[in-house]
């Protein structure tokens, strides 16, 4: 393994070995998926939703989703600065490996979230998939997106004050353009219409924001 | 309003800082600053800072609360920009002088930096904690513990858990992890009792000496880096303490 990847990994682990001993972003993350995913059911009824209905549920999906990740995901790197480990690791680590490190956290988290919310949403509101390989590459592509978003808007707003105000402000126009297109990739997975196109969109955002973080990192990182 | 400027010995002429001590800098490193100066907002902290250290020399930094010696640590450390002046360090086997100025990136993953303002993961154990920063500088995974056990540190218990003597003591076993050349010290003797004190000071003279802090030094030395003299950077308030074991090339003192 060579040395970055090392550092990476390390990142990672480090960040993995930290949340079993506190578990702050797995319980948060549970308890906003948790009560979100009940409140969506409950306010649908027993009787389930119509085929126009149907067409509010990939929605209602994305938005547990984006509660449960926009709670737990944005602490990656406020906590280093509020317990002031960042200083160690600012000397310790190349910038590369804690962003990469970072995401990779991020993303682990969010796809065991969906993992978990994904099939409890189908059952609890009777929705039928008709492409599911469609379905679960929303679920990833959009997971990706949702957690290189997080990972530099967390970055940013570690160094700055009024954080929670600025996470609203500056995650307004990163995720919209990712909302949008794996609401309609997702609807068009339930619905069973192919796709393609908005996949590549959306596999254009993942690349195009996790690229650019990784350029921006190292300027909002060091001094 | 806090002021600051560069005291005995090393006077600044037109080509620069004269050689700390009055000799030429020893093989191994070498750090110079000139006029280095840092503002927060309309408060002036640092007014053109200058000094210079050799390699198995200690530079002292004194002044007041409120003086700027964190401050002026933290630039060193490539943890700040300064707004102004020049920071030159460098290391390699030509001795300093010929070899490349390290840029602050760089610099700042070959320090050793001992500060009140520097935390450890709480929730890791000691040895979880210096085999993870292991990893980051792929120093062998030995060295942690053997660090460790030099400080008389419990293995086991996670940082969060240990007095602020012994925080203080995890410390030093971070900053001597990799073995660097160069030592920034802010405060480093606080909260230590007598004990503890005497053992950080064989450190540091070892580290001064570019002798061996812990069984595994060969290992170490053989990647090449952190071998030989090293430099400490030594900021106190004005009641220091000086080691006759140290050989202090020059005296910043800050006005506060």
């Amino acid at each position: 393994m060579s040395n970055w990847l090392a550092e990476t990994y390390a990142v990672f682990a480090k960040d993995w070995k930290s949340e079993a001993r506190n578990l702050y972003a797995l319980n948060t993350l549970a308890l906003f998926a948790i009560t979100t995913l009940v409140l969506v059911s409950v306010g649908l009824g027993p009787m389930g939703v119509d085929a126009a209905g149907a067409q509010v549920l990939p929605f209602l999906l994305w938005i547990v989703l984006l509660f449960a990740t926009s709670a737990g995901l944005p602490r990656a790197f406020v906590q280093e600065e509020e317990t002031h480990t960042a200083t160690a690791l600012r000397l310790a680590a190349r910038p590369s490996a804690v962003f990469w490190g970072k995401l990779a956290f991020s993303l682990s988290l969010t796809w065991g979230l969906e993992i978990l919310v994904a099939p409890l949403f189908l059952a609890m509101v009777q929705l039928e998939v008709a492409s599911p390989g469609q379905f679960v590459a929303a679920l990833a592509a959009g997971g990706f997106g949702l957690a290189a978003a997080s990972t530099v808007i967390a970055a940013i707003i570690a160094q700055a004050r009024g954080r929670s105000t600025l996470f609203a402000v500056l995650s307004f126009p990163i995720l919209i353009p990712l909302l949008l297109l794996v609401v309609e990739l997702t609807r068009d997975a339930v619905g069973g219409f192919a796709s393609d196109a908005v996949l590549r969109q959306l596999l254009l955002y993942d690349g195009t924001v996790a690229v650019a973080g990784a350029m921006l990192f190292p300027a909002i990182w060091n001094p | 309003m806090p002021s600051s400027h560069l005291a005995t010995p090393a006077a600044e002429t037109a080509a620069g800082p004269a050689p700390p001590g009055g000799t030429a800098p020893l093989g191994g490193a070498d750090l110079r600053f000139r006029r280095v100066r840092r503002r927060f907002g309309r408060l002036t902290v640092l007014r053109g800072v200058s000094g210079q250290v050799g390699a198995g020399q200690v530079m002292l930094v004194t002044g007041a609360n409120g003086s700027g010696k964190s401050t002026l640590l933290r630039c060193l450390a490539g943890l700040l920009a300064p707004d102004g002046g020049e920071i030159a360090y460098r290391e390699g086997a030509g001795g300093g002088g010929d070899d490349p100025v390290l840029d602050a990136a760089e610099r700042r993953r070959r320090i050793g930096y001992v500060a009140p303002d520097l935390a450890l993961y709480e929730e890791l154990t000691t040895e979880e904690n210096l085999a993870f920063f292991s990893r980051l500088r792929g120093v062998p995974a030995e060295r942690g513990p053997e660090l460790l056990r030099r400080l008389d540190l419990p293995l086991d218990r996670p940082a969060g858990a240990l007095s602020s003597g012994m925080r203080q003591k995890l410390r030093w076993a971070w900053a001597l992890l990799h073995r660097p050349r160069l030592l920034l010290l802010d405060e480093p003797f606080q909260n230590l009792d007598t004990k503890g004190e005497g053992v950080v000071r064989d450190l540091l003279a070892a580290h001064l000496a570019g002798e061996a802090v812990a069984g595994i030094e060969g290992g170490i030395e053989s990647e090449g880096e952190g071998a030989g003299p090293g430099i400490a950077v030594l900021a106190q308030p004005v009641d220091v303490e000086l080691d006759p074991r140290w050989e202090v090339a020059d005296h910043v003192q800050l006005a506060g």
